[in-house]
């Protein structure tokens, strides 16, 4: 179990501060031409990183898993490894067919 | 644990469940249980996730025009009342701990103000996609008679509400359209970007065949029937996140009456924290939403393509 106020106010608030510059990055550069720029789909890929990068501070800090035991760890990165498997799964049927319409 | 030195080993910590040893035991139990919930509520969500990706992946210029009739305003806006909002359920977990109760109180309240407010801005979003034809449900939408906007509307000026919110609608779409039978619509807008897209030549294979007739010429049912798919996926995913929102006010209710009876301190502190979990969990879906609902190809505004 962790111990005590995990990282105080100052902590928090250096996360949430981190939180909200992130949230304006990801509006300014949705707006930016990445797409031109580099190659079809960077747009996205940015503001996926940068939501990733978000999510992994929230269940360190705020969630305090960074604490945490070895077996919360373990069920936290199993949850996300599943929804993976899903996504791989279904897009390995999806992207290998042929022009469909639905 | 200061309190309890003076105990002998028989006495029970305030808190502890009979089943556990001590108050480490119960909140890893506690812990672990959370977070099996948690990873279900993963996939949960993911599943929708999934849809979004299969028809995403065949309809991504269908997906862009969807996203733009979003007002990405108010998804910033909610992000951010978010945030604060996971800001101050994390700092009544962090006072929880302190066992100061006063301080506690107040962030478990500006918990549930914060979330409040994102339901507020959510309710103003699906009012407007209501008033301007974007529910994904034939007759669901605010029926706007043909020949009622535009200039006649002088002479009934005087009439009661239901017109005026009609009139309210046409002037803030700009172009009135009228949906006599309340059907979902596009605007010009969206057949303009996908009209582009095609002479930019950034159509795939699979949506020439999703936006374009046999003799190749664009079929503008079609394409609404693929910006349709994508505010399907629009409602379910923010109505369920909604959900849980409506959820974790009622959680916040109920810790705010248990913190208001002073239940919690440094040695009980629980239900404070596990609740705080499912909070960021909610908040940790919308991060991902925000972006992959409202910003698609904005950057084809924005950038004057």
């Amino acid at each position: 179990m962790s111990e005590e106020q995990h990282i105080g106010i100052p902590g928090y608030l250096a996360v949430f501060a981190f939180l909200f510059i992130a949230t304006i990055v990801t509006y300014v550069v949705a707006l930016q031409d990445l797409d031109g720029m580099f190659f079809p789909g960077t747009n996205t890929l940015v503001a996926l990183a940068i939501a990733f990068v978000k999510m992994t501070a929230v269940v360190l800090f705020f969630m305090h898993v960074r604490w945490q035991s070895r077996l919360i760890w373990l069920a936290v990165v199993s949850g996300f490894f599943w929804m993976a498997i899903m996504f791989a799964y279904t897009m390995q049927d999806y992207l290998t067919r042929s022009v469909i319409g639905f | 644990m200061a309190q309890h030195d003076n105990h002998d080993d028989h006495s029970h910590p305030p808190g502890l469940q009979h089943q556990f040893d001590d108050m480490g035991q119960q909140m890893d139990s506690v812990t672990i249980g959370m977070w099996t919930f948690l990873a279900q509520e993963i996939m949960f969500f993911g599943g929708l996730f999934t849809a979004y990706l299969v028809f995403r992946s065949r309809y991504p210029m269908a997906f862009a025009a969807g996203s733009n009739i979003l007002d990405a305003f108010w998804g910033w806006l909610n992000t951010l009342v978010l945030i604060v909002s996971s800001l101050t359920m994390a700092l009544s977990v962090y006072y929880a701990q302190k066992g100061n109760r006063n301080l506690q109180v107040i962030m478990i309240v500006l918990t549930m103000v914060f979330g409040s407010v994102f339901l507020g801005v959510k309710a103003i979003e699906y009012t407007d996609k209501y008033t301007h034809g974007h529910i994904p449900v034939d007759g669901w939408n605010m029926v706007v008679p043909e020949g009622e906007h535009g200039e006649d509307h002088s002479e009934s000026a005087t009439l009661t509400l239901p017109f005026e919110t009609r009139v309210e609608a046409a002037e803030a779409g700009k172009d009135p359209h009228p949906n006599p039978r309340g059907e979902f619509q596009i605007s010009d807008k969206e057949v303009e970007l996908v009209t582009l897209a095609q002479e930019e030549g950034f159509l795939t294979e699979t949506e020439k065949v999703g936006y374009f007739n046999n003799r190749g010429e664009f079929d503008r049912d079609k394409f609404t029937d693929k910006v349709q798919i994508f505010f399907w996926i629009y409602f379910v995913m923010t109505g369920l996140h909604a959900l849980h929102m409506i959820v974790g006010l009622g959680i916040m209710l109920w810790l705010l009456y248990k913190a208001w009876k002073f239940t919690f301190s440094a040695e009980y502190y629980s239900p404070v924290e596990i609740s705080g979990l499912y909070w960021h969990f909610v908040d940790i879906v919308w991060i991902f939403l925000f972006p992959l609902l409202y910003l698609l190809g904005r950057h084809f505004l924005a950038g004057g393509h």
